[in-house]
C-alpha cells in the first residue's frame, strides 16, 4: 500500500511534466492528492492486525485498543479532501475561462499566445 | 488572547462585507487594524519571558489545537499587523467600486490566515492555512481582471499546490515516525532520533517549503514573479512583504525542529544563488513592478544566507533584514503603486522627475531604496552588519557581490526620480491616505537604521552591540559600491541587447513541475539519503 501510494505520487508528478493538456494536468493533480490521502490512511491502520473503524456504537462491544485504526489521520484526510476539493474547484474555473478566452486547453498554444501578447 | 488575534480579522472581513461602501465601516476597519498592531506590540513584550498558548476547544493537551506564541512568531505577527494597517489605510479611499466588497473580505481573510499561520503549533494546520492563504492570495492577484493574469493566476495556483503536496507527503512520514503533529513534541522526539530516518521527511517538507519561499533556483521564481505584474499594488505589497515571509518562518522553524538532519550548507549555497541570480534579473527588467519583484528573491536569497550560516549574530541579521525587508519592500510597492497610477505606466524607462513632481512620495520612496541597498544609517545597513562581519570569508565576498547587484538593480529603478517629467502641465494630486503610510514607512527604513540596536533589542531580545569603525567600514564598503555599481550599471550594462532577451525568459508548468522534483533529488543526495 505504501508503496503504492509513493509510486502514485511519482508516476502523477511525471505526469504533471509530462501531459500537454491542462485537463490532463488537473487529472494527475487529483491523482496526485489522492495518493497523498492513500498514504496517511495507510498510516492510521499499520500498527493493527485487523483494524476496526474507530467508531464504537455500543460501548460493551469495546475491543482491544491496540485494534482500532488511528483516528487522527482519518479525520485530517478528510479535511485534505475538502481543501484539494475547493483547489480543484477554482482551478477548473480558471481552466474554463482560459478555454473561453483562447479556445484550447493545450499549454503550449495558450503559451505561445501569451508570449506574443507580451512582446 | 491569540485566538482572537485570529478570529478579529476575520469578523473585521465579514463586517466590511456587509457594510463595504460604508465610511464609517471603512472608519472601524482600520481602528480595529490599529488596535491589532498595538496588540501585537503587547504579544512582543510578554513572549519575552515566555510562551504564551492558547489551546481552543475545551480539549486540554496535544487533543486541542494549539495556538502558540514564542518570540520568533510574535514577531511575525507584528509585521503582519504592521503590514495590513500600512495597507488598509493606503486604500481608505481606493477601490470604491461595487465589488470592493470582496476585495475587503479577502484581504482580511487572507491577514486571518497569515496571523493564523504563525500562531499555529500545529504542523497540519500549517498545511491547511497555507492553502488557504495561497488561494486568497490567486484569487486577489486576479482581482482587476487583467488579460494575462488568469494564465499566470493558474500557474502559479497549481504549482503550488503541487508543491503543498510533498509537503503533506512528508508530514505523514513525520506523523508516522513521531506519532504527533504537535511543533514542540515534533521537535523534541526529533532530537533523540537516528538522522537516518529523518531525511525522507525532511527533504520531501523541505521541496515544499523552499518552492514556497521561492528558494528553488530560477523556476520556482518566475510563476511567482508574474503574478506581481498583474496584482493590484496592495495585492502586490502584501504578496512581496508577507507571503515570503511567511514561508520563510516555515523554513526556519522547520530547520530548528529538524536540528540533526538540517542541511545548512546546501541551503547556503540556495541562498547564494537565489541572492545573486535574483539581482541579475532585477537588473534586466523594465517594469517597475517587476524589478520589486525579483529583487524581493534576491532578498529572500540574503536572508537565507543569514539565517543558514550558523552564528547567532549572523542569524539575528537575517531575521531583522526579513522585518526590515517587510517594511521598505512594502513601501517601495506602495511607492511605485501611486507612480504607476499617476504617470498611466510603469516602464521605468519612460516615468521621469518624480521627485519634482511628488517630493513627498519620491523622498519615501529614495529612504526605502537606500534601506534596501543598506546605506549608512539605513535600516538595512544594520542588519547586513551583522550578516557581513559573522560570516566566514568567501561568504562575505558573496554578501558584498550580493549588495553590488542590489545597487545596480536599484540604480536603474531611481532614474525614475530624477530628470524631467513629461507630464508637467497636470499637478499631481496628492491622496493623503496614500501618503500618510508612504511617508512614516520611508521614516521608519531611517529610524530602524539609527536606533537599529534598540530595535533588535525590543524584538529579539537580543543585545547587538555595533562596534563604531567597523560600521565605518562597513558604511564605506557600501559607498564605494554603490559608486562602482553606477559605473558598472551606466558604461557596461545599460543599453545592452541581452538585457531585453533576459527580460523575456519565461519557463512553463511543466519545467516548473520538473524543477521541484529534481529539487528533491538533489536535496536527497546533498544530505545523503542514497
Amino acid at each position: 500500500m505504501e508503496l503504492f501510494s509513493l509510486a502514485l505520487f511519482f508516476i502523477s508528478l511525471f505526469g504533471l511534466i509530462t501531459s500537454k493538456n491542462m485537463v490532463k494536468t488537473v487529472i494527475f493533480l487529483m491523482f496526485m492528492q489522492t495518493s497523498v490521502i492513500m498514504f496517511w490512511l495507510k498510516m492510521g491502520i499499520e500498527s493493527t492486525a485487523a483494524p476496526a473503524p474507530p467508531i464504537i456504537s455500543d460501548p460493551n462491544m469495546l475491543k482491544d485498543i491496540a485494534d482500532i485504526a488511528d483516528p487522527l489521520p482519518q479525520a485530517l484526510t478528510l479535511t485534505a479532501i475538502i481543501i484539494g476539493f475547493s483547489v480543484t474547484a477554482i482551478i477548473v474555473i480558471m481552466l474554463n475561462h482560459l478555454f473561453r478566452q483562447y479556445g484550447t486547453t493545450e499549454w503550449q498554444e495558450i503559451e505561445e499566445m501569451e508570449n506574443k501578447k507580451s512582446c | 488572547m491569540l485566538t482572537f488575534m485570529v478570529i478579529i480579522p476575520v469578523l473585521l472581513a465579514v463586517l466590511l462585507f456587509a457594510f463595504s461602501s460604508n465610511r464609517i465601516a471603512k472608519a472601524a476597519a482600520v481602528f480595529i487594524q490599529a488596535a491589532l498592531f498595538v496588540v501585537s506590540v503587547y504579544l512582543v513584550l510578554i513572549t519575552r519571558g515566555a510562551e504564551v498558548t492558547t489551546v481552543v476547544g475545551s480539549y486540554d493537551g496535544i487533543l486541542g489545537i494549539i495556538l502558540r506564541a514564542n518570540s520568533l512568531s510574535a514577531v511575525f505577527v507584528l509585521i503582519t499587523a504592521f503590514i495590513f494597517l500600512a495597507v488598509s489605510v493606503y486604500s481608505f479611499t481606493y477601490r470604491e467600486r461595487k465589488d470592493a466588497r470582496t476585495f475587503w473580505f479577502l484581504m482580511f481573510l487572507l491577514e486571518a490566515s497569515f496571523i493564523g499561520l504563525f500562531l499555529s503549533g500545529d504542523l497540519f494546520n500549517v498545511f491547511v492555512l497555507l492553502e488557504v492563504s495561497t488561494l486568497v492570495l490567486v484569487i486577489l492577484a486576479m482581482y482587476d481582471r487583467k488579460n494575462r493574469s488568469i494564465f499566470h493566476g493558474k500557474v502559479y495556483l497549481l504549482a503550488n499546490v503541487v508543491a503543498i503536496q510533498f509537503y503533506l507527503l512528508g508530514l505523514g512520514y513525520l506523523y508516522r515516525i513521531t506519532g504527533a503533529l504537535d511543533m514542540e513534541r515534533v521537535g523534541e522526539s526529533l532530537g533523540a532520533m537516528d538522522g537516518q530516518n529523518l531525511i525522507l521527511p525532511y527533504a520531501l517538507i523541505m521541496t515544499g517549503i523552499a518552492f514556497k519561499s521561492t528558494l528553488i533556483p530560477f523556476l520556482s521564481w518566475t510563476p511567482k514573479v508574474r503574478l506581481y505584474e498583474n496584482a493590484p499594488t496592495v495585492v502586490a505589497a502584501v504578496m512581496s512583504g508577507l507571503q515570503a515571509k511567511a514561508a520563510l518562518y516555515l523554513f526556519m522553524r522547520f530547520q530548528e525542529m529538524f536540528a540533526p538532519v538540517a542541511a545548512q550548507q546546501f541551503f547556503l549555497i540556495i541562498g547564494i544563488i537565489a541572492g545573486l541570480f535574483g539581482a541579475v534579473m532585477a537588473i534586466c527588467q523594465t517594469n517597475i513592478k517587476m524589478i520589486l519583484a525579483y529583487h524581493t528573491i534576491s532578498q529572500i536569497g540574503l536572508i537565507t544566507v543569514g539565517i543558514s550560516h550558523g552564528g547567532e549574530h549572523a542569524y539575528i541579521g537575517g531575521l531583522y533584514h526579513a522585518v526590515g525587508h517587510a517594511v521598505f519592500k512594502t513601501a517601495l510597492f506602495l511607492c511605485a503603486g501611486i507612480i504607476s497610477h499617476s504617470y498611466g505606466t510603469a516602464d521605468v524607462h519612460a516615468i521621469r522627475g518624480v521627485m519634482k513632481r511628488m517630493p513627498a512620495v519620491g523622498i519615501a520612496a529614495l529612504a526605502a531604496v537606500l534601506g534596501i541597498t543598506g546605506a549608512p544609517l539605513f535600516i538595512g545597513s544594520v542588519s547586513k552588519y551583522f550578516i557581513f562581519y559573522y560570516v566566514d570569508s568567501f561568504t562575505k565576498v558573496i554578501v558584498i557581490l550580493l549588495g553590488l547587484g542590489t545597487i545596480i538593480s536599484f540604480v536603474k529603478f531611481s532614474s525614475v526620480f530624477f530628470g524631467r517629467s513629461d507630464l508637467a502641465g497636470d499637478a499631481f494630486k496628492a491622496d493623503k491616505c496614500k501618503m500618510i503610510p508612504v511617508v512614516l514607512m520611508g521614516a521608519l527604513c531611517f529610524a530602524g537604521g539609527v536606533f537599529g540596536t534598540r530595535f533588535i533589542y525590543f524584538l529579539f531580545r537580543f543585545p547587538a552591540a555595533v562596534d563604531f569603525w567597523a560600521y565605518v567600514q562597513d558604511a564605506g564598503i557600501v559607498i564605494a559600491s554603490m559608486a562602482g555599481g553606477y559605473f558598472i550599471y551606466k558604461y557596461l550594462i545599460s543599453g545592452r541587447a541581452i538585457l531585453n532577451r533576459i527580460e523575456k525568459i519565461n519557463f512553463s508548468f511543466k519545467q516548473i513541475c520538473a524543477s521541484i522534483g529534481i529539487f528533491l533529488a538533489i536535496m536527497l543526495v546533498m544530505i545523503g539519503y542514497f
